[in-house]
């Protein structure tokens, strides 16, 4: 497989998945991407997990909702986008991918009834930590066997979340392939207890331990629910396998996303272990929310400190200010001046050497980095978000280093 | 905008909990530093895969503390609770031979079919911190005074919370729907526990921060005592952020400076800190206004939260912006 070298090529690929800690703004850069994708006429769908109604808002939708929906032109034109190209954006709902892969799997109204009506569905559905994973997992088949898109950019879950969505598809594999469920969904089990007889040896031992620590009408409703779904299981287990197949495969790129502080880049790079022992196809590593000063301005030409050694320029910018403004506001104005450059480059150079380690490491391998700069404040709308993209794909931009 | 908190060390348990990157790990390592500080016994509990909080209590470097814990300091115990782990003890328990235990724990079915199935996870890790809080030192007294539980984030941290209640209503009767009924009555009791949300003044996390206390109240019945909202960035270091921006702008050309940067990036350098600040402000507001609770304002720290000497200097932030201190001594054992 061809090293990606830079952002660009990452678009070319089938599925680019962005993963990494919460709060780096995975969800908002995952938006760029498909952006400027859509800009390079590619057909490109952005798959959220947050419900951010701002994010909506600067696509031009009301709200995200669980199946693609289309930008409107006016958003298109506002986000640089020729009319012609198209754009989509989803969000994840767990609930509502369960209920339609039941309705999509078990084709008899009677068959649906059955599982929507299981207490353990539904609380597997609705409630238990680890289904969002399991309904991502079955949403990005469907949008990988659907050829409505030529790109599709996935947002995941934050933090090690993110890792449970990765390794949800074998999971639930061993979940489906264990003799144990296999056992739960023999028929005979439905009947009552005397299903538990099918089986000898250490699987029998197991249920009958299963049974006394948890009570008899639980493992019932779970053969009911297992049972229910029967039908189903064949096709997760398939549509899992694949799904991991293809992230894994040439047609899907990793983007990993981080923020500057600290503990953000202590987080990711036990991110990049996990991702590295995984053996997942990482491409690159976003760096977001940098301080920077901007292009051409090295910070360590500061000098730490720097209260006797810039009087110099402190007299400088008293000059300046004095042709406008009266003694003493000239010089209170020069104070403060260097008082928030001050305060300024200790961000910079705090968040450079934050992210150096990381950032060296990711070179080391051979990942691009790419670094962006803090904004003031969120991208609420459709110029925001393409001024954000054209910062991402800006070829004359700096790097990392300051 | 600050109202007054009520105190922290009143309950036995604290739940930290909030939006992913807000600093729910270095407001629970700041929480077990001022509990020590006042003399409690302080147990920290992680609960994610990596551990984190163990670094930033001692600042160095740190082997894992693991399901048996360590401690790390007088007074600051640390435990990372890890689901299989807490399965066997259990277990162990339930059954009353953990050789058997951990023979039925090699079984690859088991393994398998426990890899899988969803919530089990969550129950088990609430209920050692359950048996956590019961546990007695040779006094008779508890063994820990306060439990600070560095809880997953939001979606997943409130599923976390309700896991008893779904595992009720799954099973009826039985050991384990017993089991779940006491966790659920710690986690819901409000003389026992308090769940601390997390937020930081930006949108995102403000508005998800409003959804947990919405759903805290409906959904659990709970009602925290106040929001902690982090890195809170401090008003520019001079007297009128708009006036050094326009003046910077309105000097023409570049200046023979030597070390510092051009007027038109100090200009920009004023626009951006002034914006973040002003940013913040208007989020603070907003979650007030969207939770109805008093706010523990953290301010932005110029070096980032590394270890013990920036947790030291949050402290007062959070402990002292109340009235008081407010500490109580451990409580008495039950008579």
């Amino acid at each position: 497989m061809k090293t990606i070298q830079s952002l660009d090529e990452i678009l070319e690929r089938r599925i680019v998945v962005c993963v990494g800690t919460g709060g780096v703004g995975k969800t908002t850069l995952a938006a760029a991407l498909s952006v400027e994708a859509a800009r390079r006429g590619r057909r490109a769908l952005v798959v959220t997990i947050d419900p951010a109604k701002r994010l909506a808002g600067a696509l031009g939708l009301n709200a995200l909702e669980a199946e693609p929906q289309a930008l409107p032109d006016s958003t298109l034109i506002d986000l640089g986008i020729e009319t012609k190209q198209r754009l989509f954006a989803m969000m994840l709902d767990t609930q509502a991918t369960f209920d339609g892969l039941v309705r999509k799997l078990a084709p008899a109204p009677e068959a649906q009834k059955r599982i929507f009506e299981n207490p353990i569905y539904r609380h597997v559905s609705r409630n238990l930590a680890g289904s969002g994973e399991y309904a991502a997992m079955e949403k990005v088949f469907e949008l990988l066997e659907s050829t409505e898109f030529d790109l599709i950019v996935l947002d995941t879950p934050p933090a090690q979340n993110a890792v449970d969505f990765l390794d949800a598809p074998i999971r639930l594999l061993e979940f489906i392939e264990s003799r144990l469920v296999r056992g739960l969904v023999q028929p005979a089990l439905a009947a009552g207890r005397k299903g538990f007889r099918w089986f000898e040896g250490p699987t029998r031992r197991m249920l009958d331990l299963l049974e006394r620590l948890i009570g008899v009408g639980f493992l019932r409703d779970l053969s009911d629910f297992l049972l229910a779904f029967e039908s189903l299981s064949e096709g997760f287990a398939d549509r899992a396998k694949q799904v991991r197949e293809t992230l894994l495969g040439p047609d899907s790129a990793f983007l990993l996303v981080t923020g500057a502080s600290r503990q953000t880049v202590q987080n990711a790079e036990s991110f990049l272990d996990h991702l590295e022992s995984q053996a997942l196809p990482l491409a690159g590593l976003l760096i977001n929310r940098m301080r920077l000063w901007p292009a051409g301005i090295a910070a360590d030409s500061f000098k730490p400190g720097g209260d006797a050694t810039d009087t110099p320029d402190l007299l400088t910018l008293r000059q300046a200010f004095e042709r406008s403004h009266p003694e003493p506001q000239a010089a209170a104005l020069a104070e403060s001046a260097r008082a928030v450059a001050n305060q300024y480059n200790g961000w910079v150079n705090q968040d450079q050497e934050n992210i150096e380690p990381l950032r060296k490491r990711a070179q080391d391998r051979g990942l691009f980095v790419r670094c962006l700069a803090e904004r003031a404040g969120d991208v609420h709308d459709a110029l925001g978000l393409r001024a954000l993209s054209e910062e991402l794909f800006d070829a004359s931009a700096q790097d990392c280093h300051q | 905008m600050t109202a007054e908190p009520s105190s922290f060390f009143t309950r036995r348990i604290i739940v930290v909990t909030g939006k992913g990157g807000t600093g729910k790990t270095t407001v629970s390592a700041t929480l077990g530093l001022a509990a020590a500080h006042h003399g409690l016994s302080t147990l920290l509990v992680e609960v994610g895969a990596f551990e984190q909080l163990p670094r930033l209590i001692t600042g160095r470097a740190e082997e894992p503390v693991g399901y048996r814990g360590r401690l790390l300091q007088p007074g600051i115990q640390a435990i990372r609770i890890e689901p299989f782990a807490a399965l066997a003890e259990y277990l162990g328990l339930q059954i009353g031979s953990r050789r058997l235990v951990a023979q039925a724990l090699r079984n690859r079915s088991l393994r398998q079919l426990l890899r899988g199935a969803p919530g089990w996870r969550e129950l088990i890790t609430l209920g050692k911190i359950w048996q956590l809080e019961q546990m007695e030192g040779p006094n008779g007294n508890p063994l820990y005074d306060l439990i600070i539980v560095d809880a997953p984030a939001t979606g997943h941290g409130l599923t976390f919370l309700d896991i008893p209640h779904v595992a009720r209503s799954a099973v009826q009767s039985g050991p384990l729907a017993r089991n779940a009924r006491r966790v659920e009555e710690l986690i819901r009791d409000p003389k026992r526990t308090q769940i601390l949300p997390v937020s930081l003044a930006e949108e995102l996390p403000a508005q998800e921060t409003g959804e947990l206390v919405q759903r805290l109240r409906h959904d659990l019945g709970l009602v925290p005592d106040q929001v902690i909202v982090n890195a809170v960035a401090p008003p520019l270091p001079c007297p009128d952020p708009a006036e050094l921006e326009q003046s910077l702008r309105r000097l023409q050309g570049d200046l023979p400076l030597t070390q510092l940067p051009q007027p038109e990036s100090l200009a920009d350098a004023v626009a951006h800190t002034s914006a973040r600040h002003r940013l913040n402000q208007a989020y603070l507001i907003e979650i007030a206004e969207r939770t109805g609770l008093p706010l523990v304002v953290l301010p932005l720290l110029d070096h980032g939260v590394n270890g013990p000497v920036e947790l030291e200097a949050l402290r007062p932030a959070l402990i002292e912006s109340g009235q008081g201190p407010g500490i109580v001594p451990p409580r008495e054992p039950a008579s």
